[in-house]
């Protein structure tokens, strides 16, 4: 599946930031390799690897084979008919929708969550720090605690089965932590530079565009990686704001596949295959930044 | 994020410097009114739901029509109904055993993954695969792994001399595969921060312990571990929080069940409002959730150190 | 991530957006909500001869079963209603008709006694709330019964049952050969309430569940409830549903697959298991699906002729549609020749009063005639509980009754539990 993508992380890694009292396999024998780590890692590589292989597999399997050869066995006689079948069903469509919410929902964060915590870090006053405790205390409402009134609310806005449905309560689940990210990220920004900016004469905005999100990138990475995230894995909000094909999100249409395969197991799998198609491209071409990005969430 | 190591952040604030310069600094600074449009959004959608959530608590509502007016109705059948005891019962459950399946084996891979030969590298990218699914794609992958008929547990289980192959049938097996599913799917990810923490760890610590003539077990236990309590904090509280909000898990794969025993406190909100359609009722339940979730991560930010916890999140 | 990007993708959201808005169902076609199985077929075929010709568009929105209450009441709170919607008839609708959000048909059914005199009376009225009419049948009706697979009978020389005791050496009997002698969708609790609803109604006849559903959750202490639920605990020890049933589900089609596939030798299910096998295991319903009504019980006061199951479902219409003639003109097509037809084809057997003429033309005129008598000869028909309930009743006993088939609950606990209902 990545065969080929972890080589050039790993080649890159050496070759970054020379650190090389940390590279421990380069200190000479003083150390014996650590067998009993290295056994639990590929332990945990089997438990990772095995439902993976399992779940490939199927996928290239006729339905009929699949109960009889058992589960570790390869395809006697491949086949792609399950994909075909997902496609059929409507997968890139709901593909579609869901990247179309993960855009929104991305922009909605990046950008709100970007003023705000500019405003938090650079304004002085009450009201800022208001605003920040405010957010702070939001990080503890669980989406799944208000997803009765956001249907009320929905309702009553008449967006109910639409994507914008989706959007909006998702970004604003997102946030919370986003700002946080942010503000941590805008903090950094060395105090010389707001006064360079100022002394150019720059009022909030040009500093806001010139030097606050230039300098926040890795922050607003993490941000866009976290509300991706959350967009591409909501599946509360879209289950209970819409119901009609048009509006349906790749997590719903897994679920509905459910009743709709019957026992078309592989079938099924294969629609589960596609669906982590985008974020597989995501992630081979944007390792890092993802990977960085998902680090950054847990901050330092 | 890896820009600026932690130690070296400037203080949050500038020297003041109220009195001279006045026009300068101030000319950069945004009004409050940059703080707006976050506010009015997080508002509409977060904070006044949860205003509307304590409303409809006191309310009877079925979803359909107005909500009527009940008081405290739904709060004293919530404090006498035994499904919701069991349920809550459940999540603490849940919650302690994600913790404790989840927090060593991320802990302990995520260090390890930290260190910089190839083969770690290359295992820490498919270590990372599950992150690329979502909740119900993992969850539907188990179902169709664990279907007592069809599926490769039905092949393996008498292979191996089990007397059935009805693993998510049983209230115990049940709830087992819960907690290893959700494992399955979120170790990964703590295994990304604490790898991202063992790696903020200054190598001149270890360095030093070797001199010593530290083992390896002892570098662990008084470098490795203190150096990453604010990740084990961050970790912990995500973990918690999130465990007492899985939903698309339980929805998928056991519905609730069998009967009611993998019902658990989100789930059963979901089952009074939409599928019972006890809005008011729903909502009490939510509100509980709430409170416990608040309740739960400011316990553990106190326990581990509000001073820890602030500047992990200055440092996000 | 610069500025002018942001702002780039901030337009290209807002494109998106634009087109997503118009993702509901507010568009100009009149929606008409299926629950999706394999019989939609027949509406499928009914909304295209419609569309020929009508100047407003038909479209069915299929919803998956699992779902299709929850769903359907979501959006009846919404401005995204149907036009025109299936269900049940009785509980099923009582909440709408309550809020006065559908319409009544009345008027629809007295201007046209010919379309009035189509359905036989008694399947009618199930669609009607306090005396006004709202649902128009649009299916075959809907028995439980109990199906075999006639080659595992073969194989084991055995007959289908007559009588209980029939019923409990089958059991033993499949056990010995290593097949499950009942199929059982375990984690969809309505299959198991099929099994208690032929129990209670066979000892007991239907006065005990009518007490329950006109109210009173005492009804659930009557010793006839108590008794059924021990028969269940009796038949679970047995073995009668093997070991695995708990966590098959009926709507991902495993229990009928166990049963097409020979691994289980029986399944007691609604009549559209018929249709289900003609779709995915054709031939295995042409030649081995065999079917008998389900065996009276030793002492029982209740009438072994009695049915219970589904009379059959109902098109309603929502009271906001802006289509109401067209709606009116859609669910009325429901007594056409093709319609019947059509439903005749697919296995299923018309409520409709002249329908027995053209059983003949069914992939299976035994079967459907087999049905259809029936139907006709039962004193009572039983409306399935769940649906018969309140939905805050109705998930509840759900669950009970699932606990007690997994042997999470003793009956004794089981009736308790359910007279706590309220």
């Amino acid at each position: 599946m990545t065969a080929s993508a972890p080589a050039r992380p790993a080649a890159r890694g050496a070759a970054a930031p020379p650190r090389p009292p940390r590279r421990r396999a380069g200190r000479p024998g003083r150390r014996r390799p650590n067998v009993l780590a290295g056994a639990g890692a590929f332990a945990w590589l089997a438990v990772i690897g095995v439902p993976l292989y399992v779940l490939l597999v199927a996928t290239f399997q006729r339905s009929e084979d699949y109960t009889a050869a058992g589960p570790l066995a390869l395809p006697a006689d491949p086949t792609l008919d399950n994909y075909a079948r997902a496609i059929d069903n409507g997968i890139l469509v709901f593909v579609a929708n869901t990247l179309a919410v993960t855009a929104a929902v991305v922009a909605i964060v990046c950008i709100l969550s970007a003023t705000t915590a500019f405003a938090v870090v650079r304004s002085r006053g009450r009201w800022t720090t208001g605003v920040f405790r405010a957010f702070l205390l939001g990080l503890a409402i669980p989406a799944q605690a208000v997803v009765i009134p956001v249907y009320l609310i929905i309702v009553q806005l008449g967006l109910y089965d639409s994507l914008v449905a989706i959007v909006l309560p998702t970004a604003a689940f997102a946030l919370p932590v986003c700002v946080l990210i942010l503000t941590g990220s805008m903090r950094d920004i060395s105090d010389e530079l707001y006064e360079a900016m100022a002394l150019d004469g720059a009022g909030s905005v040009r500093t806001f565009l010139r030097l606050v999100l230039p300098m926040s990138r890795p922050g607003l990475a993490t941000a866009a990686v976290y509300s991706a995230l959350q967009a591409w894995n909501g599946f509360l909000f879209p289950l209970v704001l819409t119901q009609s094909r048009d509006s349906r999100l790749i997590t719903m249409g897994l679920f509905e596949f459910q009743g709709e395969y019957r026992v078309d197991v592989p079938g099924l799998l294969a629609a589960v295959v596609l669906s982590a198609v985008p974020i597989l491209i995501a992630y081979l071409l944007a390792r890092r930044s993802l990977v960085n990005g998902l680090m950054g969430v847990g901050g330092k | 994020m890896s820009a600026a190591p932690a130690t070296a952040r400037p203080a949050a604030r500038p020297p003041a410097r109220r009195g001279g310069a006045a026009r300068g600094p101030r000319a950069g600074r945004p009004s409050a009114l940059w703080t707006l449009p976050g506010l009015l959004f997080f508002g509409v959608f977060a904070a006044l739901p949860m205003a509307l959530v304590a409303y409809l608590s006191l309310t009877t509502w079925g979803g359909l029509g107005d909500p009527r007016f009940t008081g405290l109705d739904n709060w004293t059948r919530l404090a006498g109904d035994p499904v919701m005891h069991r349920a809550v019962v459940l999540s603490l459950v849940l919650t302690a055993a994600t913790w404790a399946v989840q927090t060593p084996i991320s802990l302990l891979l995520g260090v390890w993954a930290a260190g910089r030969q190839r083969t770690r590298a290359v295992l820490s990218a498919i270590f990372f695969l599950p992150l690329l699914l979502s909740s119900a794609a993992i969850a539907l992958i188990w179902r169709s792994l664990l279907d007592p008929n069809f599926g490769p547990l039905a092949w393996i289980a008498p292979r191996v001399g089990a007397p059935d192959a009805d693993l998510l049938g049983d209230p115990t097996g049940a709830f087992l595969v819960i907690i290893a599913v959700t494992a399955w799917q979120f170790i990964p990810l703590h295994t990304l921060l604490y790898q991202g923490g063992a790696r903020q760890i200054p190598a001149s610590l270890y360095e030093a312990a070797e001199i010593d003539g530290a083992g390896r077990w002892t570098a662990f236990r008084h470098i490795t571990l203190p150096q990453l309590r604010n990740t084990i904090t961050t970790s912990s509280v995500l973990m918690v929080v999130g465990a007492l909000t899985y939903f698309d898990t339980v929805l998928i794969l056991t519905g609730g069940g069998p009967g009611s025993d993998t019902t658990i406190v989100p789930f059963l909100m979901y089952e009074a409002g939409f599928e019972r359609w006890e809005m008011g009722y729903a909502s009490a339940i939510a509100l509980t959730l709430v409170v416990a979730a608040t309740a739960v991560s400011l316990v553990m930010v106190r326990v581990t150190g509000f001073g820890a916890m602030r500047s992990t999140r200055e440092g996000m | 991530m610069t500025t002018p990007r942001v702002g780039a993708a901030g337009a290209i959201v807002l494109a998106l957006l634009a087109t997503g808005c118009g993702g509901g169902s507010a568009d100009d076609r009149m929606h008409v909500w299926m629950y999706q199985d394999t019989l939609v077929v027949v509406q499928d075929a009914a909304v295209e001869r419609f569309n020929a010709d009508s100047d407003v568009q038909a479209v069915i929105d299929e919803v998956p079963g699992d779902t299709y209450e929850d769903r359907l009441r979501t959006a009846m709170g919404s401005s995204e209603q149907p036009d025109v919607f299936f269900n049940w008839g009785a509980g099923s609708i009582a909440p709408y008709a309550e809020q006065g959000m559908l319409t009544p048909l009345d008027d629809v059914f007295a201007e046209d006694p010919e379309f009035a005199d189509a359905y036989i009376p008694s399947i009618l009225a199930a669609g009607a709330i306090d005396g006004t009419q709202y649902g128009v049948p649009l299916r075959g009706t809907q028995p439980v019964i109990l199906f075999y697979n006639r080659a595992v009978f073969e194989e084991a020389g055995a007959e289908p049952p007559e009588t209980w005791e029939d019923l409990l050496d089958l059991v033993d009997l499949f056990t010995e050969e290593g097949v499950i002698p009942f199929a059982l969708a375990g984690a969809d609790p309505w299959t198991e309430q099929m099994w208690l609803q032929y129990l209670v109604d066979r000892l007991g006849g239907p006065e005990v569940f009518q007490r329950i559903a006109d109210g009173d959750p005492e009804g659930w202490r009557d010793p006839v409830v108590l008794e059924a639920a021990e028969m269940v605990r009796d038949l679970v020890d047995r073995g009668a549903f093997g070991d695995n049933y708990a966590s098959v589900s009926y709507t991902e089609g495993g229990a009928s697959t166990l049963l097409s596939e020979g691994r289980a030798a029986m399944h007691l299910m609604g009549s559209w298991e018929y249709s289900t096998h003609l779709d995915q295991a054709p031939e295995f319903a042409t030649e081995d699906l065999g079917y008998v009504a389900f065996p009276p019980l030793p002492g029982g006061e209740g009438d072994p002729a009695n049915v219970a199951g589904n009379p059959t479902n109902f098109f309603s219409i929502t009271a906001d549609t802006p289509y109401p003639e067209e709606a009116v003109a859609f669910v009325k097509s429901t007594d056409d020749e093709e319609y019947v037809r059509d439903m005749i084809a697919n296995g299923e057997v018309p409520v409709t009063v002249g329908a027995e003429e053209l059983l003949s033309e069914s992939p299976s005129p035994e079967f459907a005639t087999f049905q259809y008598e029936m139907v006709r000869d039962a004193p009572n028909f039983q409306l399935s509980w769940d649906q018969a309930l309140p939905p805050s009743v109705a998930s509840p006993m759900t669950t009970e009754i699932e606990r007690l088939f997994n042997g999470q609950s003793t009956p004794e606990e089981f009736v308790e539990a359910l007279a706590a209902l309220q």
